[in-house]
């Protein structure tokens, strides 16, 4: 399977820049999460390297091939729709054959091409319908059946999965997943869900304004986030960021100093020190702080707090009892930290 | 209690509607009704004549000559109206420079008064200083005389009923433009050539509108004739574009025969219907054909 590669690549929206010099390769085989906010360049990406984009500058290529100049239609790509783009009057079966009839393929050859996608995504039961008979779950799995079937080099997902109900879309991203290692192609998935980048990407590339914040493992990009963007899109909930002043190898947050390791931090430098709700703990000493809300999640509890006025959340056992209003302490652990330059919000050490 | 103030609402907001509805169709179309059963002259009251009216028709050589110049009128006129109608949605429902002015000029002649329209086109077909000729002459093409040949002047009413094609293109452009583009792209992703994407897809998922169209447009080509028949072609040259509109109207206005004219319009009626519900269902089958 061929690798898709974007080397520089520009694309201007008049006045707007979508890509800015986007460099990116995804290898043979990968399934990569494009991840960002809405305008951050990722569904441009795509389209682009589908050939539905035209780019400013720079050059696409799908192995060997720059396609860059090459129509939609020989770049030998399929391509699953947000809105999944099933032809209403056409069945199942004639929507999932489309791009095989339009190729020319014979007729036999692209039934039993048919046959073969929809038993793949299981919806081979449904060949006879027609789209508005078919529910949320069933028209993606048809999306998918009509992508797999003309065996291309490279997948294009553009939020597949984003239509679906909270319930639907944890089963179909394992499904996705499975069929990913099912077929092995090269694959880039869209989407805005951090969730879902990390559990189904072999490795996420996240965006803002048009250019890759980082790209990396989804464990990578969880556990060492290359700047305070990164870090505050990426986990659920998000990071808690709090105010501190590097002080004589700790960092104050008001009254209470956490030691750090970062070498080099001049005294008196402002910092943003980011802290996961999984890992602030509520003790018997550190910065006080006072309840506001408690939310109970199931296998979860997680408390929101201010600190320093500052919002924070912080996780904890389901058991733990915290009152609304109660005045707590959070204790932050110095090996769980991360440290953002104030001002430009760069990842330090 | 909502649902009775909003139906009373309804009603009332509805009751201008329907008493022009009843007023301008449904009483004259009862009065024509009765009228096709009687003998009337505006002068004498109407004599209960039963099918009298009828008869002669079936035996009036030039109510035959009508309606056949009528059938053939639509057989030309509406399927060349629609594909002008389709084909000019088609080509401006995208945005582009200027497009506003394209699709201004495509409506602008549906709104011209019909006379008005006439007598630009009794101008236009004119044999010896006519554009129409002029430019045909130029480029050594046969120059017809429109208005006094019997088939050039069929032909030329035909040609005329071509660019008030406005209501048509706007209906056909809106549906085209429901259509979502993501259809478009996925083609385009699949490797589907442009007349693939027409044939599979934008015409069958138009076709419904473009049935609405074929009927509007044979219901309205029955009477669209009538204008420039009358001040375009006089009803000849023989009779040949003596249309059924202009052999009522002369029948009833000309020859006072009001009676005879409403049977001659109740005959009309009937014979749209069959047409409508004929290609009904010559449609229908040809729609199933055509998406599977």
């Amino acid at each position: 399977m061929p690798e898709l590669r974007f080397a520089g690549v520009r694309k201007d929206y008049g006045p707007v820049q979508a890509l800015r010099g986007f460099d990116l390769a995804v290898a043979d085989g990968e399934l990569l999460v494009l991840v960002g906010p809405s305008g951050s360049g990722k569904s441009t990406a795509l389209r682009a390297a589908a050939g539905l984009e035209d780019v400013t500058d720079g050059s696409i290529h799908i192995g060997a091939r720059d396609v860059t100049r090459v129509p939609a239609a020989q770049r030998n790509v399929s391509m699953v729709f947000q809105s999944y783009a099933l032809f209403p009057h056409l069945t199942v079966a004639e929507n999932i054959g489309f791009g095989l009839r339009a190729r020319g393929v014979a007729r036999d050859e692209s039934r039993r091409r048919v046959a073969h996608a929809s038993e793949t995504v299981g919806c081979e039961k449904l060949l006879d319908r027609k789209p508005f008979e078919l529910s949320g779950g069933e028209r993606q799995r048809v999306a998918l059946a009509r992508a797999l079937v003309r065996e291309p080099d490279v997948y294009l997902l553009d939020e597949p999965l984003s239509n679906l109900d909270a319930q639907l879309r944890v089963q179909v991203r394992s499904e996705l997943k499975l069929l990913h290692q099912g077929v092995g192609t090269t694959t880039v998935h869209v989407t805005h869900d951090q969730v879902e980048a990390l559990t189904m990407g072999d490795r996420v590339a996240v965006l803002r304004d048009g250019i890759i914040e980082q790209l990396g493992s989804p464990t990578e990009v969880y556990r060492r986030p290359a700047n305070r963007f990164v870090a505050g899109f990426i986990g659920s909930p998000a990071m808690n960021f709090l105010r501190g002043t590097v002080d004589d190898g700790a960092i104050r947050i008001g009254a209470v100093a956490i030691p750090h390791r970062v070498e080099r931090l001049p005294g008196g430098r402002q910092v943003e020190v980011g802290i996961r709700p999984e890992h602030v703990e509520l003790a018997d000493d550190g910065l006080p702080a006072e309840v506001a809300l408690v939310e109970m999640a199931g296998s979860e509890t997680f408390v929101r707090l201010t600190a320093d006025g500052a919002p924070l959340v912080a996780r904890v056992p389901p058991g733990q009892s915290v009152a609304p209003g109660s005045n707590v302490r959070v204790r932050i652990p110095p090996d769980r930290v991360h440290l953002f330059d104030a001002q430009t919000g760069e990842r330090l050490g | 209690m909502l649902r009775d103030r909003e139906r009373r609402e309804s009603l009332l907001m509805l009751a201008p509607y329907v008493a022009g509805l009843v007023a301008l169709v449904a009483v004259p179309a009862a009065i024509t009704l009765g009228l096709a059963l009687t003998e009337y002259d505006l002068i004498r009251s109407p004599r209960f004549a039963g099918f009298e009216n009828f008869r002669e028709l079936w035996d009036d050589t030039l109510f035959w000559t009508a309606l056949r110049n009528s059938l053939m009128f639509i057989l030309f006129a509406v399927p060349l109206r629609l594909a002008g109608a389709v084909t000019l949605a088609l080509l401006l429902h995208r945005r582009f420079r200027g497009v506003a002015a394209h699709r201004t000029a495509a409506y602008l002649p549906s709104v011209v008064p019909d006379v008005a329209f006439a007598l630009l086109w009794l101008w236009i077909f004119n044999p010896l200083y006519g554009p129409l000729n002029l430019a045909l002459d130029a480029a050594g093409g046969p120059t017809p005389s429109w208005l006094t040949d019997a088939r050039a002047a069929q032909w030329a009413v035909i040609i005329m009923s071509l660019f008030t094609i406005g209501e048509g293109f706007i209906v056909a452009m809106a549906t085209r433009q429901l259509i979502p583009g993501e259809l478009y792209e996925l083609g385009a992703v699949e490797g589907a050539r442009p007349l693939h994407m027409l044939w599979r897809v934008t015409l069958p998922l138009m076709a419904p509108t473009l049935l609405l169209l074929l009927f509007r447009d044979t219901i309205f080509s029955f009477q669209a004739s009538f204008v420039p028949a009358l001040l375009v072609t006089g009803g000849g040259p023989e009779y040949a574009t003596t249309y059924l509109p202009l052999f009522i109207y002369r029948n009833g206005f000309e020859y006072l025969r009001y009676g005879y004219a409403a049977a001659a319009t109740v005959s009309m009626f009937l014979i749209t219907a069959v047409i409508v519900y004929v290609q009904y269902r010559i449609v229908r089958h040809w729609r199933r054909a055509f998406v599977v």
